[in-house]
């Protein structure tokens, strides 16, 4: 399978493994005999706008070697189109590699969501690995330049969220994005009508019309979420920031854009604002951060005459 | 927080015992790892678990998954009151629904996923008054109700107010069908609460499959 050359491929060519993820608009399988190859099939092809995704591919292939790499560092880009009977009804990508992946309390492997950065750990995430307060720094400056990359080659991302990232501390702190099919050039179609993820709208911009600008906000919630380990908070709440994450100077400059990020439109910081504001090293006093305590829950329940055993979860 | 009660109500009767109560059970860890390694639908979502046979039993109170460790188990033996059923989910519901309100949260209206595998033991009007005052309390669930083996079409119709699936007991083993139940359980949680933002004061959309492998979806249009 040559899926690196960009051409079409055709749905009949491909032999598929048991289905290993779905979401709204599709199902996603393993290809037989194609290493890590995915194919992302749509449940409604004929919504799709053949050009739009014709763009991805096509835009891969104009990358030199250098940026070619770094596109496939930080996305599981769209490599070619399936297409069955001449239309298209999906594309291949590759597997999000082990590094942002997590092993569950339960022993399987998950996805590394930039959920779980955002999330304090409870009894059923607390196998996943805890940034230190330097390394949310570097994750959120690392999602900050991916953003601003993309800007940079005139494509804008659409859904940002919190299942759509995914992230790795090794061999350094960085991020890779999932869903690129909802990726579209600046000013160009998607390939489907998106949707936004709920508490990641721009309030004013209708997920139609995703546009640079929106991309812009919806930066300023992902860095400031990653810092302050809240996955709720917006533009305008008080921040609180990790403990330790920031010096001085990058905490001003971040307080002072996130601020700006309740502005109108085409007022927001750029991505590269936000990148340049986490940039200097600089001496950050470290601290460790303890996870916050929540509650345990007492499971034990009345159980009349019977024996009922509970049932193991961990560990299987 | 904007949050979902899930309710699973589940017969565990004497018939249950030959591998009923073993493949619900079986199945729970995968619900479970599912929504607990997911904050974000965790979050959002609330689950609660009744047994019901000749009395009914609060096995789970209302929980979020990514809080706890174990579940209980479900263990048959007994006659099958549907009676019983719907008086402990309506006052667990209204228990429920009043403490989390109390504690900020909104609260969407409570989701039921309902399972018998045969009739209810209870007279008509017993277990028919009891559904009744279920459905006319003021935080009347959504109910989906699933008939495994003998259930009867006409009780599991009239026992849902959403959506009904009758096992097609050619197709598929009363085991595979309980997993399938509990599959298209986690689904409609992961599914209905990833439509769900923390605040906003938006709706949401109750996802829950429309077919369901080795169930026949029933009409609810009755007369
Ligand atoms: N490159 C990948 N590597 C590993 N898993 C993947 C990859 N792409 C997708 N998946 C899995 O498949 C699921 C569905 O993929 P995706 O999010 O692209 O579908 P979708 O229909 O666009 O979903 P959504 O409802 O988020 O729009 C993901 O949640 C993930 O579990
Ligand atoms: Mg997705």
């Amino acid at each position: 399978m040559s899926a690196d050359d960009g051409q079409d491929v055709p749905r009949t060519s491909l032999v598929l493994r048991d289905r290993m993820g779905s979401g709204g608009q599709g199902d996603v399988y393993p290809v037989e005999g194609a290493g890590d190859l995915l194919f992302k099939e749509y449940k409604n092809p004929h919504t799709v706008d053949q050009a739009a995704l014709s763009v991805l591919p096509a835009f891969r292939q104009s990358l030199a070697a250098a940026d070619l790499a770094r596109l496939d560092a930080v996305a599981a880009w769209p490599l070619c189109r399936v297409t069955d009977g001449g239309r298209a009804v999906g594309f291949l990508m590759r597997r999000a590699p082990d590094r942002l992946t997590w092993q569950a309390p339960s022993g399987r492997t998950k996805l590394l969501e930039l959920q779980h950065a955002l999330h304090p750990p409870k009894a059923g995430t607390r196998t996943v690995p805890q940034p230190s307060p330097e390394q949310r720094r570097a994750l959120a400056a690392a999602c900050a330049d991916a953003v601003d990359w993309f800007h940079a080659a005139g494509m804008v991302i659409g859904d940002i969220s919190h299942a759509n990232i995914l992230w790795s501390l090794s061999p350094e702190p960085s991020v890779h994005f999932l869903d690129c099919d909802g990726f579209r050039r600046v000013g160009g179609a998607a390939v489907q009508a998106q949707a936004d993820t709920p508490d990641w709208g721009d309030p004013l911009t209708p997920p139609s019309q995703a546009c640079v600008d929106s991309d812009a906000y919806k930066t300023a919630l992902a860095v400031v979420r990653i810092l302050t380990q809240d996955p709720y908070v917006t533009p305008g709440a008080t921040l609180r920031l990790v403990p330790g994450c920031l010096n001085d100077r990058q905490e001003d400059a971040v307080r002072s854009l996130f601020q700006q990020a309740t502005g109108p439109r085409g007022t927001r910081p750029k991505p590269a604002e936000w990148r340049n504001a986490l940039s200097d090293r600089g001496t950050i006093q470290l601290r460790a951060t303890t996870p916050r305590q929540r509650p345990t829950v007492d499971t034990s329940v009345l159980d009349g005459v019977r024996n009922r055993k509970p049932i193991p979860l961990r560990g299987r | 927080m904007q949050l979902l009660p899930f309710y699973l109500v589940c017969d565990e009767s004497g018939s249950m015992a030959a591998g009923g109560v073993d493949a619900i059970n079986g199945a729970l860890p995968d619900l479970h790892d599912e929504i607990s390694s997911n904050p974000a639908v965790a979050d959002k979502a609330r689950f609660a678990m009744i047994g019901f046979s000749t009395d009914a039993t609060l096995l789970q109170p209302l929980v979020d998954l990514s809080e706890i460790d174990s579940l209980p188990s479900l263990s048959a033996g007994g006659v099958t009151s549907f009676a019983a059923a719907f008086r402990l989910l309506k006052s667990t519901i209204q228990t429920d629904v009043d403490q989390l309100k109390a504690e900020g949260h909104s609260v969407f209206r409570p989701v039921v996923f309902f399972m018998s595998d045969g009739g209810p033991t209870d007279t008509d009007a017993d277990w028919r008054g009891a559904l009744k005052e279920l459905n006319e309390s003021r935080y009347a669930p959504k109910i989906i109700a699933f008939g495994i083996s003998t259930a009867d079409v006409a009780t599991i119709t009239e026992v849902a107010n959403f959506k009904a699936f009758i096992q097609e007991s050619d197709n598929i083993s009363p085991a595979a069908a309980l997993r399938e139940f509990a599959s298209s359980l986690t689904r409609s949680i992961v599914n209905s609460t990833t439509s769900i933002s923390a605040n906003g004061g938006e709706g949401f959309d109750l996802q829950v499959d429309d077919h369901v492998p080795g169930f026949t979806s029933l009409s609810l249009d009755k007369m």
